[in-house]
């Protein structure tokens, strides 16, 4: 019965596995798609560097000359067919590293991704591992104490005065 | 008046610097000699009266700097920068606090009206209200300190004075703009209470958990303010910024969101001290850090440590509130390790599956989401420091590792009142959570069925998520409701309805809550319509028309306008759904005189579906037309219905039990001091 | 004028703030007795909470008999010492 389980078991672990590397590589399939999707995508990833602060497509400022201009840019680039890579390394290049809205995934600005997973997952820890150590220290409190008449009668009043 | 709102500041700032002098001394004798003379109570009673009198002091400042700005009194070098002649009325009063000094006066003056409220409340707890009121005197010294000397709202022109001011900020002329900074500095002011309890309570040794009693209202008021605020901002930005968005993570924006989330958590964790007396230390440390992140937002953004597109108020404050964040700090700590001991805790926890420990983790959750969004905020500095240069940690970042805390988040708002005190045997919790689940993945499969496809883009994937999560908590609040009003309905043979409300009645504090977790639901669907947001940009001339959506927008005309305070652009569109007229719309740009700057007014149709959101952009030069970006924003509105729903949650939470408002528990007789002696004190109390 | 309304503002507030008072408030310790009637308060609404939270089916029987008594038990030993300290007041 066990082993059948177990074979059960693998067989629905082989089933995530695949339908989860089906889903990865649905997603890449459709980023990868159309221009007008990569400028989309594009564009949401860097932010206008004319000290707005707002990201590059959704800059609004009015009569601001700079983020059409980064725009062309990045419309000239896909043009060529650079890929994401390429254009977002020139861009950083020109306008330097705050143009990326987020930080990369290399080097020390790995740290700005990591560190809040890490905090959250010690947080958990440290909260799992405090509730187990107050369940152990829990006492069982005594049910009904061996009852003298005049307990009894606080009990009676007590459950009285509680009624719903 | 200008000299006149000066002396007034500096009275207010020896009021305060009385009451605190004169309350520590007297608090200090009492506590030496508890039994000696009336001496100290009457030294008190001074303190009290002088910060009383420091809430009519800063009122007649806060008055004259709106008299000033009415009177457009050009020689006081504020008013000539945040106002002009021609400037409407209610901005005018806005001026108050539309610049810094103006809203550093603001933030004292409600400091000073929370502290004039609690003196005169003071009979709740004669003792406990003069240690706050102390504490609070400390804070405002903090504050009308920096009005006398870093930020004086009165300074005179040097030279001579011009005909006419600088006007206000575009960006600021917007009704809501006239609410929103009083809104959001109700909440972060009101954060002083509480702390000034909690810090005074433990300074004090206060016996028992009454203190929590005393600030409960308190505090939900100021967290209802304080959420008020933040989604008034949000609504501002939405409908002036002209982006299409509510939200930017921007740190200003981030800085009014981490006192929330920290005074949430609070707000949760502290029924398990009311109840069960547990978790002492850790709700006094949440409310020190709220305060002190109340503090930290102002400090970052004023200190230009940071930058945001908030810098309306940019200056050298940054250096008075780093001093005042440490000697808050010290002052927590010092009273911490003195009297931790206070602190111990009476229960703990019985079992995993209990509210208790969802409360747990639903701190958790909070505090990780307030860390995640402070170091968001900080890794500019700290790339800067590390590697030599900076970095933006903008929405992209934001998106990916805070979102799915919130989704995480409003997944516990379910399962938290499902579970019960104390206990909850997993044979029940699975009963109770059979409907939710089902609720929550009927909703996954019907959406699915109906197009949805989650494995397309992770924000669609995040709002499959919420949705059915919001089916999931709806259904599990709402069988929560069900569930208590059978027990009242067997018990009174009433109806439901009539069940329900008595149900509410009975505990207003709990079915308050629970309407405020329903309000989050709402907000989570209108942010979840965001991964379908949609928009186009098109010069649109004479009868240029563009379609988006079930929509189709014809350009009926283009033309300018003037007026004393602005010029302005704008065109008119008809709109038409599937064919049909629906409505006229006007995007607008204008041209203050007074500022010469431009604004955006954006064109809003909103309906609980979507929004249609049409902004005049501004016209190509070549061909003088204008140019039209057009979004399409689905269940925008359920955000602000949202938020109304929870505002309605919390003033229900406020409202007395109806139990309590009978009067079950009276107080016999006249206390006696009866602390010494008593046999069985063990195991009762702290 | 300015000079006046400094003025009124000073000589209002200083009277207000140091007018001898007859009485000041009694910044009273807070006493046993008040301390456990809260204490009761708070241990009575927990037992009302655990009999309607039972009544909703949220807990089996068992738990509820369990936590009742433990909660019975707190409440006892509280109203057993107000009593006491009720008696001793009489008495006085």
């Amino acid at each position: 019965m066990r082993q059948v389980s177990g074979i059960l078991d693998r067989g629905l672990l082989r089933l995530w596995l695949q339908l989860s590397l089906a889903c990865l590589l649905l997603v890449f399939a459709v980023g990868a798609g159309d221009v007008s999707g990569r400028y989309n995508a594009l564009g949401h990833q860097m932010i206008c560097t004319c000290g707005c602060n707002q990201v590059l497509l959704e800059c609004n400022h009015v009569g601001c000359t700079v983020s059409t201009n980064m725009e062309g840019e990045l419309r000239a680039a896909l043009d060529r067919g650079d890929s994401d890579h390429v254009i977002l390394r020139d861009f950083v290049n020109k306008y330097g590293p705050t143009v990326l809205a987020a930080p990369t995934g290399t080097g020390f600005n790995r740290v700005a991704w990591i560190a809040p997973g890490i905090v959250f997952l010690l947080a958990t820890l440290g909260t799992a591992l405090l509730i187990r150590k107050w369940r152990l220290h829990t006492v069982a409190m005594p049910a009904e104490t061996a009852a003298d008449e005049k307990t009894a009668a606080i009990r009676a009043r007590i459950r009285r005065e509680t009624e719903i | 008046m200008a000299a006149f709102g000066s002396f007034a500041i500096l009275l207010g700032l020896v009021l305060c610097a009385y009451n605190l002098l004169a309350g520590t001394v007297a608090l200090r004798q009492i506590a030496v000699h508890p039994d000696s003379t009336a001496m100290p109570e009457r030294l008190a009673e001074t303190a009290r009266r002088a910060g009383i009198g420091s809430f009519v002091a800063l009122t007649c400042a806060a008055f004259a700097l709106v008299y000033c700005s009415f009177t457009n009194n050009f020689s006081v070098s504020y008013i000539l920068h945040h106002s002009n002649r021609a400037l409407p009325l209610p901005y005018k009063f806005a001026a108050l606090w539309s610049g810094q000094e103006g809203s550093l006066l603001l933030w004292a003056w409600l400091l000073a009206g929370y502290g004039f409220v609690l003196r005169l409340r003071h009979k709740v707890d004669v003792k406990l209200t003069a240690y706050a009121s102390t504490i609070l005197a400390g804070i405002q010294i903090f504050f009308t300190l920096l009005l006398v000397f870093a930020a004086p709202p009165f300074a005179l022109v040097q030279g001579a004075v011009p005909a006419d001011g600088f006007g206000l900020n575009p960006l600021l002329q917007y009704p809501e703009m006239v609410i929103h900074p009083p809104m959001l500095y109700l909440g972060y002011v009101g954060f002083s209470v509480p702390f000034a309890f909690a810090l005074g309570a433990l300074m004090m040794r206060y016996p028992g958990e009454k203190w929590i009693h005393i600030t409960r209202r308190w505090t939900m008021v100021t967290w209802l303010f304080l959420t008020f605020g933040i989604f008034l901002g949000a609504h501002w930005a939405y409908s002036v910024l002209g982006w299409g968005g509510y939200w930017g993570w921007d740190p200003v924006e981030n800085a009014s969101l981490m006192p929330w989330l920290t005074g949430t958590a609070f707000l949760h964790s502290v029924m398990m001290q009311e109840k069960r007396g547990m978790m002492k230390a850790w709700n006094v440390w949440l409310i020190f850090v709220t305060f002190m992140l109340t503090i930290l937002g102002t400090l970052l953004t004023r200190s230009g440590l940071v930058s945001s597109v908030h810098a309306f108020a940019e200056s050298s404050i940054g250096s008075w509130f780093w001093t005042f964040e440490v000697i808050t700090l010290s002052v927590c700590l010092f009273t911490y390790l003195r009297n931790r001991d206070h602190l111990r805790t009476e229960h703990q926890i019985e079992s995993l599956v209990s509210r208790e420990s969802s409360f747990l983790f639903n701190n958790l959750v909070l505090l990780a989401a307030c860390f995640t969004i402070l170091w968001g905020t900080l890794f500019p500095i700290i790339s800067e420091y590390v590697q030599g240069n900076k970095v933006t940690v903008g929405p992209p970042f934001y998106n990916r590792v805070a979102v799915p805390i919130g989704i995480f988040l409003l997944f516990l708002t379910g399962i938290g009142p499902v579970l019960a005190w104390r206990s909850t045997s997993f044979k029940s919790v699975r009963k109770n959570f059979i409907l939710p689940t089902a609720a929550g993945v009927l909703t996954a499969v019907v959406l699915m069925a109906a197009g949805m496809r989650p494995w397309t883009d992770v924000g669609t994937l995040y709002s499959l998520m919420a949705f059915s999560l919001a089916a999931l908590v709806t259904t599990a609040i709402a069988s929560e409701f069900w569930r208590g009003a059978r027990v009242i309905q067997r018990h009174t043979g009433k109806n439901l309805l009539f069940s329900v409300v008595q149900l509410t009645r009975r505990n207003t504090r709990r079915y308050g809550g629970y309407l405020v977790h329903i309000g989050v639901v709402i907000v989570f669907i209108g942010l979840a319509g965001s991964a379908f947001n949609r928009s186009k940009e098109r010069e649109m001339g004479f009868h240029d028309s563009m379609s988006i959506g079930p929509y189709r927008l014809v350009c009926q005309s283009y033309t300018q306008d003037s007026n004393a305070n602005y010029d302005s652009e704008y065109e008119l569109l008809n709109v038409y759904q599937n064919g049909k007229f629906l409505l006229r719309m006007s995007p607008e740009r204008r041209f203050y005189h007074a500022s010469q700057q431009t604004e955006t007014m954006v064109a809003d149709h909103s309906t609980l579906q979507r929004d249609l959101y049409v902004v005049y952009e501004g016209k190509n030069p070549d061909t003088d037309q204008p140019i039209i970006k057009v979004f399409i924003n689905p269940l925008v509105a359920w955000i602000w219905i949202g938020v109304i729903v929870m505002a309605l949650g919390t003033l229900l939470a406020l409202v007395p039990n109806m139990s309590a408002a009978q009067g079950t528990a009276p107080s016999r007789r006249p206390p006696v001091r009866a602390e010494e002696g008593i046999p069985q004190a063990a195991g009762v109390g702290d | 004028m300015i000079f006046a309304a400094c003025a009124v503002l000073l000589i209002g507030i200083f009277i207000y703030v140091f007018y001898p008072q007859r009485k000041a408030e009694e910044q009273t310790q807070k006493t046993r007795l008040e301390f456990l009637r809260e204490r009761k308060d708070v241990v009575y609404e927990n037992l009302r909470d655990l009999n309607f939270e039972y009544r909703a089916g949220k807990y089996p029987e068992e738990d509820y008999a369990a936590q009742r008594a433990a909660l019975e038990n707190e409440a006892a030993q509280i109203v057993a010492e107000i009593d006491f300290l009720e008696g001793d007041v009489h008495a006085a």
